[in-house]
Formats: structure tokens, sequence, C-alpha cells
């Protein structure tokens, strides 16, 4: 098991977002979360990298113990080395162009030789053929080339996992296929992902398990074809017969 | 009539007061600046009683002129400093130089412009930004100065400017203790030869080009700022 947590609770104020939510994902799992819109999804996500503090529950990553109420400041670091975040909002560094977003992480948060770091940024971009903007700052790409930048950002840092919280949903319906493209080929390399999305056709194609999420807690877990097809919970059937309708 | 032959003669007198006007606004700025940095990560970072103190001192600052905050500071921070005398402090009361009351008045006011002008700046920068630089593995602290702070500045740059003109243009003030800047200069001119006219006329243009000249030189500032972020 690579990351796990047990009994994850996060409140906003009186409000209960996350119930006790046991999670876990595997070496080269792609796990993606399904579910409702303020179901907790993002705020599970958010919980993993510690950019929201839980209330209560443990993790294990890596083999670390840490306890997510209290985690210590090495812990916290330990974690977000060793994982990497793709945002909805692409939330690229706006002071930097394209090729030193990439590098920013090797060199502030790995340590790396700034040219060593810019190098590797530069290939990056060229093997993502965007070679061209590698001096754009990101008001000067479109919304598709920040997030592919964005995902370049995260897997240059070779993190033990990716986490993507719904990377294509600012995104124009016509930019979302470079952007699922590329996380299609992360996977395919053996990249372990968690994301959480509304894009079904990535999830039934992609994932290795489809976690069905709703009201702060983890309805039910399975394989693609299992939760897709053969959904044991009433809220699961519900829920995709929603999305049947509409599309 | 308007005297020009007394607005030329008077000119280059007056000129030689606009260092003292620049040194006023030079210390204050930065005086101000390291204490509104301060005042911002106090109450940014909410500590208790500093932060409301803090926030009241601002708004007290922000809310009376500043020629009666200059009064205040010359009549009272005599009056402290032979209390901390007679608390057994060594310092001397009466010693004190009307520039160093000059910078004190105006670097408090410049404090709190600033650290009004910095926390919506800082407020202006996207907390997604912050998110996504720790979320990479960059520490905090190199967070703040490698993301954070270049776009607050950025932000920051336009206010900027507006309270350092402000300030050049208040320290015709400080001619009320003493100090002869160019307004001073000027006053003292026009009140040997009785005229008025010529010699405000010249501390005006003298006014107007100071802050243009630093107008420009902040744009250009501000321009090279947006410049890195915005186009190529």
């Amino acid at each position: 098991m690579l990351l796990s947590v047990k009994k994850l609770e996060k409140r906003f104020g009186k409000r209960t977002v996350l119930k006790g939510v046991d999670f876990s994902v595997d070496q080269g799992e792609v796990v993606v979360i399904i579910g409702p819109s303020g179901s907790g999804k993002t705020t599970l996500l958010r919980n993993l990298n510690f950019l929201e503090n839980a209330d209560a529950g443990t993790m294990n990553f890596k083999d670390r113990q840490i306890d997510l109420a209290h985690p210590k400041k090495d812990d916290v670091h330990f974690v977000r080395r060793h994982s990497a975040m793709v945002f909805q909002n692409y939330n690229l560094f706006k002071n930097k162009t394209a090729q030193e977003n990439i590098a920013e992480g090797l060199i502030y948060g790995q340590g790396m030789d700034k040219r060593q770091a810019l190098t590797i940024a530069s290939d990056e971009l060229k093997s993502l053929g965007l070679a061209a903007q590698a001096n754009h700052y990101p008001s000067q790409l479109s919304g598709g080339q920040q997030q592919r930048i964005g995902i370049a950002r995260a897997t240059v840092l070779k993190p033990d996992v990716i986490l993507f919280d719904e990377p294509t949903s600012a995104l124009d319906p016509e930019l979302v296929g470079t952007v699922l493209d590329d996380m299609r080929r992360l996977a395919q390399a053996g990249q372990t992902m968690v994301v959480v999305t509304h894009q079904m056709s990535f999830a039934k194609n992609v994932a290795s398990r489809i976690v069905f999420f709703d009201d702060g807690q983890i309805v039910e877990s399975g394989s693609p074809d299992q939760v897709f097809n053969h959904p044991r919970e009433e809220r699961t059937r519900q829920f995709l017969g929603a999305l049947a309708e509409n599309y | 009539m308007f005297d020009l032959n007394f607005a030329k003669e008077a000119f280059p007198q007056i000129v030689l007061a606009v260092p003292l006007t620049l040194l006023i606004a030079f210390i204050a700025t930065l005086i101000g600046l390291v204490l509104a940095i301060g005042v911002v990560i106090a109450r940014e970072k909410q500590v208790p009683v500093l932060a409301q103190f803090l926030a009241t001192l601002v708004s007290f600052i922000r809310g009376t002129p500043i020629l009666v905050q200059l009064y205040v500071v010359y009549y009272g921070l005599p009056q402290l400093l032979t209390s901390l005398q007679a608390a057994g402090w060594h310092v001397d009361p009466n010693g004190l130089p009307a520039i160093v009351i000059a910078f004190s008045a105006y670097g408090l006011n410049a404090m709190a412009n600033l650290s009004e002008s910095i926390r919506s700046a800082y407020h202006a920068v996207d907390p997604g930004q912050y998110e996504a630089a720790i979320s990479v593995g960059m520490k905090p602290a190199t967070a703040m100065v490698q993301i954070v702070v270049p776009q607050l500045i950025a932000n920051l740059i336009p206010n900027f400017t507006n309270i350092f003109l402000d300030l050049i243009k208040d320290t015709a003030l400080v001619y009320n203790i003493g100090l002869v800047e160019v307004m001073g200069k000027a006053n003292i001119i026009s009140s040997e030869g009785f005229k008025y006219l010529e010699t405000y006329t010249d501390a005006l243009i003298i006014y107007i080009v100071v802050c243009w000249v630093f107008a420009f030189v902040l744009r250009q500032f501000e321009r090279h700022y947006r410049y890195a972020q915005v186009s190529h």
C-alpha cells in the first residue's frame, strides 16, 4: 500500500464535510473518484496533500504513520515532496514562464541545479509539442496548454502519486481531449494517480478502480465494470442514472 | 503684475531646497515600508493584541490630517523622551532636531498607508498560487519569496507610486515645524520681497517636475513588472 487514510474527518465550521473516510491507493493504481458536486471529493484530495488540515484521522504514506489532525512539519513536507497536485484552475505561477513553471518544483522543492532543471523542463515541453511556448507566461497560454503544463509540472517531480482535482472542469470542451490524452499516457506508463473528475468516459476507460463518493463518505468502490455496470448501492444507481439521462 | 525677473531670481534658491524635500520623502518611505511590512505580518498572522492595536493605530493615522500628526509628534515626542529620561533612559529630549520629528511623523504616516496597500496587494494574489508552490514541494517561506511576493510587488506598485507622490507633496507642511524645504524657502523669499505669486509659482513648477520625474521612473518599474507577467 502506497497511501492510505483511516477515519479521516474534516469540518468547516459546523458542517462535517468528510465523515470518517477510509481510503487507500496502491502503487500503480489509477483511482478515479466520482460523485455529486459538494460531496467532499475535492476536500478529500486536498487533505491528502495537507492543503487542508483534517480534524481527525491517520495517514500511512510510504510506511510513515502520520496523525492527520496534528501532522509534524517534517511529515507534511515529506508527503508534499513525494506527491504532486494538478488543480482545477491550473494555478500555474503567473510570474514564471512555462519553462520556469515546470522547473520551479525541481529547483526549490528538490534542490536540483537550476540549469539542469530548466533543461528537463525544456525537454518536457518539447515532448508535449509546446516547445514554442517555453518562454510564454501563463496569461499568454490557452487553458488547455496551461493545464498540460500544470500536469508536466507535476510529472517532472517523479512523484509517487499525482492528485488531480477536476483537471478538465475549467476547460473548453474542445481542449479537454488533449489534457485527457496526457493523463491516459501517464496512466499507461504506470504512474499512480488519484483523479477527481466528472469525465465518465475517462473513468471507465482509464481507471483501475472507481470510488463513488457522496455526502462526505465513500458509498462504494470497485472496478469500473462493477461500479458502472453492476452498482451495489442504490445511491450509486441514482447518480449514474441521472448522468445517463443528461448525456 | 507678475514679476518675471523676481520669479527667475528666486527659482534657483528654491531649487536648492529640493534635496531636503526628497530626503524627507525617501527616509519616511523607507521607515514606512519597514514598519508596514511588520504591521502586515502581524495583522495577517493575527497576532493577539498586537494585531488589534496596529489596526487601530493604522485607522487612527489614516483618519487624521498629516499636519495634525506632525504637530502631535513635534510636541509629543520630546515629552515622551522626557518621561523616558525620568525613568532612567539615556535620552536627551532637548536635542531633538526638527528633521527627526519630520522623519518620525511622515514615516508613521507612510507606514499606515503602505500597510493597507500591501495588505490589499497581498490579498489580490490568488491563494492557489501559494498552494501550487507548496504542492510542488516548496517550503512555505520559499513559496512566499519565489511566488507570492513578486506578484504582490506587481500589484503594489501603482498604489506605492500614489503614496510616494503624496508624501513628496505633503512635505510642504514641514515648514510648520521650522524646516526649510521647497515650500518653506518659497515662503521666506516671498515675505522678503512681498511677492507671493512669483515664488509660489516657482514652487509649483518644482513640485510638478519632481513628481513627474518620479511618476515616470515608477511607471517604468511598473511596466517592467507587468511586462514580465502579461507579455513576453
